[in-house]
């Protein structure tokens, strides 16, 4: 009996989760797309880390628990020497680009489907986060670029703030371990059900 | 019918009637009322039944310190008990039934207990229900419990939801009366992010319930004002219907939003309340007083209440709490309300002031309004039976007058309501200027207003808005100037009289807990002479209004009576939380299957199709069995699932497993030292088990290490210690050797990773990776590791095995899991694949005598488990040195065996217990336990691992497993642990 090639789909984190309360006041996206890899500096390579990704990446690393990005890439600084870094589009694929481009001066692991990462925005997005995570997200305190990482009812989270939207609220992006996707998604958008949730495509 | 609805006044909707129950009766209230207020309006005097001598009581305040009118509220299963009517917002339909007595609050049984009153003093059930001992637990204490309740729990699930919430700010304002609104608007002027909390559902505090003027305008105005300024600001939250129930470190509070308590039930996705964690930089702490009782003989009669409160029933609420009240002071805001009554055109009957002096001003308003006044004078005495009708008098002259009232407002001034200041440790001082306990000096903190002892509105504003400028100028924001508005005037004079000599009857101090002002002196008589010591004796103070009302009245009592001052007894302190907190408000989103957060493999869903039963592993839940129809027993499934991988093949979830990887070109040296065993002699491509060890020796986790890419090892971990390894590797790359280059990441989450085992594995690989890697025994032996390319991902395979089967771990990215599952149970069609669970895993890694967490248990070596030979001698590694303590390599300790049954047909229980034969039943002889026990479907009888002294040394020998418990006892033979294929041939087919 020849093979028969199975083909095999790929499924989201956040796949077929329930909107119990739709509405415009939260919106959230899925970013399974994403492609996510830790990266960690090797060690005395700190310097020469940051010069290789301002080369490569024209992405200017900042002190501190800050998201730096350029081009579709971030780096989000989640301890000393270490980030995470999503690349647009690039799910998996992601490892083999940044360890071509960085493999000797970090270590490079792939996460894109160990972080489930959600973006959420809308009017009423720090109304339904602040239920949740336990860190001042006021928009003088937690910038945009601004990282935490933190947890959210529980679940160990790394939150970041990007830029706002052409409506000018808040966007933020949050990612947790894959297997707490449900859970964590319980909480969230039980906390933001008062306010309506709408979902929006996949990005 | 004595309270009654006034034509006019009051914060109340009069458009918006609403109907409520109280015990079955319809009453009306309106769109602003209290149940207190409502109840009131409604001539409604009586409202409970004190908690040990099941007296009439009725409204004493009109605040959250309410003692005595606790009612239950609403029905079914969002019955709440022991709500302050005081405080229940009312809403239309509202049910509320009065607590404590039986058949009815008229006509209760158990106020037999009044009668009987000499004999239950304080310590009486310290002192009666001694003997016998035994009785205390089965009938005394249900008896009393029985009798001496306050409401009842619903006893169903809550069906409305709680949730939690994160609050920051620069200045927490805590009280919205004038002290906090002033606080308030000077920090929010300067800028400041600025949270103000106030427990009542309409800011002002007391000026809503006072007819006071501030900057020509009425302190209701003012208020409005106030609130509609704060409200317009973008970075301030002014948060009603919310009280702060707790200060913790670092300058966190707790505080409870009853978000729909006010409703009949909450909207759509609204919660019943919410709890708030604020973290503030500054705070003003302006919580007002609380004022004092006077304690008198049958205070406690329906009709007495707060001077105070009378006033806010009238100003806020347009009732009046009697036709004819009269005025108990010993202060000269008694007087107020005495003038206000009259002014609403109420007859107040007297005022009788303790003092014999009073100011002249004090004296022309009462020859003014015709008040009969009288100096000198004190209540003795109450008479009704129900609710009051007439007091007695005792004159100054010492002749006594009898007068007919149906309300007694008692006005015995204030105390600061400080119970905040205390919960970090803060102790009260002693004023004796003003006869209070005042807060201490906290950080970070400032007090206004009341609160400080500061009793006049003038103070109350002044004092505010100087709290909120300086806060808001210690967090970076420039205050304006504050333009004192000016405000009518006060006399605040006060001469304490902490108890009326020769009162006829019962004069309580704590309403709530029926403590009296004897109980006190016979406490204090006994001993009981420590605050401490009064309040765990008598019960003072320990209520659910933690004796708002009556402590300081108790202490005073307490100095009397030992010959001491106030601040020599000294003061208990408040704990949190400052009102009762429902513990749904605790809970918030953590019930059900909510109470922690569940992780879910990439096959649960398929798992779940295919009727999977789960269990918890740590976190997770993990498939235990697979049933399939007709069969009716878990030992069944079982069975069939062992028997299945041992014939043929099976596959497990294994994504559990911890997964971290470990790079660096110093990767090697540190898994060296981490391990017992040497790893950095792994050539790239294999896999090898390792041992780790806590640093005191004992073995702390157990797995494999895959050394996949030159200076790249994949560890894995067990499911449970997952977390605790990290852990473990973190300190020791950052702490212990922060020299070496390595880099350590957890990727248990991004990789789904299955376990295929059984003779037919291979061929189902084969099949499923269609030449996308060679899995022949030449080209992947066994402990080979390698990744590649599979369709469009980048997957890894490792040829490692706990079944003791021919076994591949194959692992994708997780997104690719739920379909790799299915495909590998399509390709395995043919070999009829089976799904095993954690059970059956279970059974093969006991039936092969591998270590798992019942013997990775925190208290055995690597001796201890027959795997002392791996302990290197080449090198140095975590827990070298402290595992060679002598009583670590004692030759009794302890050591891994296998047991069986000596009757095969008999069931092992894991926990028995191994007694040599003839010996005792004694702790003494006790040889070892049996740590995990297995029904072998190889073997056909139940087998198990057990850790038994000097254990390896006595295989052959015949022991008693003793479990009282379950089994009583069976007789077992030690084995080798290793149950099945010893050679170990399977494995490597």
């Amino acid at each position: 009996m020849a093979h028969s090639q199975i083909e095999l789909t790929p499924r989201a984190a956040f796949a077929d989760l329930p909107i119990t309360a739709p509405g415009s006041g939260v919106v959230v996206q899925e970013r399974d797309e994403l492609g996510i890899a830790s990266v960690l500096a090797r060690r005395g390579q700190h310097e020469a880390l940051t010069k290789r990704v301002r080369e490569r990446f024209g992405i200017e690393l900042s002190p501190g628990p800050r998201r730096s990005a350029a081009g579709g890439c971030a780096f989000i600084a989640t301890g000393p020497g270490a980030w995470i870094v999503t690349v647009e589009r690039a799910s998996n694929g992601c490892v083999t680009s940044l360890t071509d481009a960085l493999g000797d001066l970090a270590a490079i692991s792939d996460q894109s489907d160990g972080q489930a990462v959600l973006r959420v925005s809308g009017p009423k997005a720090r109304e339904a986060l602040c239920k949740i995570v336990p860190i001042d997200l006021h928009p003088r305190i937690f910038r945009s670029g601004a990282v935490a990482a933190t947890v959210a009812a529980h679940v160990g989270a790394t939150l970041w703030r990007l830029d706002d939207d052409p409506s000018g609220h808040a966007v933020f992006e949050i990612a947790v371990f894959r297997s707490l996707a449900e859970s964590f998604w319980r909480a969230l958008s039980e906390s933001a059900a008062e306010f309506g949730v709408r979902m929006n495509g996949r990005g | 019918m004595s309270g009654h609805r006034l034509g006019k006044g009051g914060l109340i909707d009069r458009q918006r009637a609403l109907t409520f129950q109280f015990d079955g009766r319809r009453f009306t209230g309106h769109a602003g009322d209290t149940v207190a207020s409502a109840l009131l309006a409604n001539g409604v005097q009586l409202v409970g039944r004190s908690f040990k001598y099941h007296r009439p009581r009725g409204i004493l305040t009109a605040g959250s310190e309410e003692p005595n009118a606790l009612v239950e509220l609403r029905t079914g299963a969002r019955r709440e008990p022991n709500t302050r009517a005081t405080v229940a917002e009312l809403f239309d339909g509202l049910e509320a039934t009065s607590q404590n007595r039986w058949p009815s609050l008229g006509f209760d049984v158990g106020a037999i207990n009044s009668l009987l009153s000499p004999i239950f003093v304080a310590g009486f059930y310290y002192k009666t229900f001694m003997w016998p001992a035994a009785f205390w637990e089965k009938v005394y204490e249900p008896l009393i419990r029985k009798a001496a309740g306050l409401g009842r729990a619903s006893e169903q699930s809550d069906p409305d939801i709680y949730e939690k919430a994160h609050a920051f700010c620069d200045v927490l304002v805590i009280g919205g009366g004038a002290a906090g609104l002033a606080a308030a608007l000077s920090a929010a002027r300067a800028g400041a992010r600025v949270i103000l909390c106030d427990e009542d559902f309409v800011l002002g505090g007391r000026l809503n319930g006072d007819r006071r003027e501030i900057g020509g305008c009425s302190g209701v105005e003012w208020t409005q004002r106030a609130a509609a300024e704060l409200e317009s600001l973008p970075d301030v939250r002014v948060m009603r219907r919310t009280t702060v129930f707790g200060a913790y470190d670092g300058n966190t509070f707790g505080a409870v939003e009853r978000v729909s308590d006010h409703l009949p039930t909450p909207s759509p996705h609204q919660p019943r309340q919410r709890l708030w964690k604020i973290v503030a930089r500054r705070i003003v702490l302006a919580t007002g007083a609380i004022e004092r009782p006077l304690v008198f003989g049958d205070n406690d009669r329906p009709g007495v209440m707060m001077s105070s409160a009378a006033r806010t029933y009238l100003h806020r609420f347009g009732v009046a709490v009697g036709h004819s009240p009269v005025v108990f002071t010993s202060t000269d805001d008694g007087w107020v309300t005495a003038f206000d009554l009259a002014r609403a055109g109420i007859a107040v009957r007297a005022v009788i002031d303790t003092r014999t002096k009073i100011s002249a001003s004090l004296l022309s308003g009462a020859k003014q309004t015709g008040i009969y006044t009288l100096l000198g004078a004190q209540v003795v005495a109450t008479q009704g039976s129900h609710g009051l009708t007439r007091v007695t008098v005792r004159k100054h002259d010492g002749g006594m007058e009898n007068l007919k009232a149906d309300a007694l407002c008692m006005s015995g001034g204030w105390n600061p309501n400080i119970a905040l200041s205390t919960h970090l440790g803060g102790r009260p001082r002693w004023s004796d200027e003003l006869s209070v306990f005042l807060p201490s000096e906290l950080r970070g903190t400032i007090v206004a207003g009341a609160a400080r002892g500061s009793f006049t509105l003038a103070a109350a504003l002044r004092e505010g808005a100087a709290a909120g400028a300086e806060a808001a100028q210690s967090t970076g924001h420039d205050a304006p100037a504050w333009s004192a508005p000016t405000v009518d005037d006060e006399l605040s004079g006060v001469t304490p009289c902490w108890r009326i000599a020769d009162s006829r009857g019962k004069a309580f101090v704590d309403f709530q807990n029926d403590v009296t002002a004897d109980d006190v002196t016979l406490a204090a008589r006994e001993g009981f002479t420590s605050v401490e010591h009064l309040k765990r004796y008598t019960t003072l103070g320990m209520g659910t209004d933690q004796g708002r009302t009556s402590n300081v009245n108790g202490l005073a009592l307490l100095a009397a009576a030992t010959g001491r001052t106030i601040p020599e007894v000294g003061t208990t302190v408040f704990r949190p939380p400052y009102t009762p907190v429902s513990f749904g408000a605790f809970v918030g989103h953590h019930r059900g299957k909510d109470f922690r957060p569940t992780r879910l493999t990439a096959s649960h869903r398929w798992a779940a199709e295919r009727g999977a039963t789960f269990v918890e592993a740590a976190q997770w839940l993990r498939a235990q069995w697979f049933a399939e129809p007709g069969e009716t027993d878990w030992l069944q499934t079982v069975n069939r699932e062992v028997k299945s991988v041992r014939s043929s093949v099976g596959v497990c979830d294994v994504s559990t497993l911890g997964k971290i990887d470990i790079q660096g070109k110093d990767a090697a040296t540190f898994l060296d030292r981490v391990y017992i065993n040497m790893i950095s002699t792994l050539p790239v491509g294999k896999t090898r088990y390792g041992i780790m060890l806590r640093e005191d020796g004992f073995v702390m986790d157990d797995g494999t290490t895959a050394h996949i890419a030159p200076g790249h090892y994949v560890m894995s971990t067990t499911t449970v210690n997952a977390g605790k390894v990290m852990q473990h590797l973190e300190h020791a790359r950052q702490v212990t050797w922060p020299e070496l280059d390595v880099q350590i990441v957890s990727i248990t989450e991004q990789w789904a990773q299955y376990s295929i085992a059984g003779p037919n594995s291979r061929r189902l690989l084969e099949r499923l990776l269609g030449g996308a890697i060679d899995v022949s025994n030449e080209a992947f032996p066994y402990l080979a590791c390698a990744e590649f390319q599979w369709q469009s991902m980048r997957a890894r395979l490792f040829r490692v095995s706990f079944s003791g089967e021919l076994a591949f771990e194959l692992a994708v990215p997780a997104r690719y899991g739920d379909a790799t599952i299915r495909a590998l149970m399509t390709a395995g069609q043919e070999w009829g694949v089976v799904p095993y669970g954690l059970e059956a895993l279970g059974v093969m890694r006991i039936e092969k005598g591998h270590v798992a967490g019942n013997e990775l248990n925190g208290m055995t070596t690597a001796a201890d488990l027959g795997l002392g030979r791996m302990m290197s001698t080449k090198k140095d590694f975590i827990g070298r040195v402290l595992a060679g303590r002598p009583g670590l390599v004692d030759a009794n300790r302890p050591a891994l065996v296998g047991l069986k049954p000596v009757d095969r047909s008999k069931r092992l229980f894991a926990g028995a217990h191994f007694l040599s034969s003839g010996a005792t039943v004694a702790l003494n002889n006790d040889q070892g336990y049996l740590t995990s026990v297995a029904f072998s479907p190889m073997l056909d009888h139940w087998i198990g691992l057990g850790l038994l002294a000097r254990g390896q040394a006595r295989v052959g020998e015949r022991l008693r497993a003793y479990d009282p418990l379950r089994s009583g006892e069976i007789e077992v033979e030690v084995v080798s642990p290793v149950f099945f294929d010893p050679e170990g041939a399977r494995l490597k087919g």
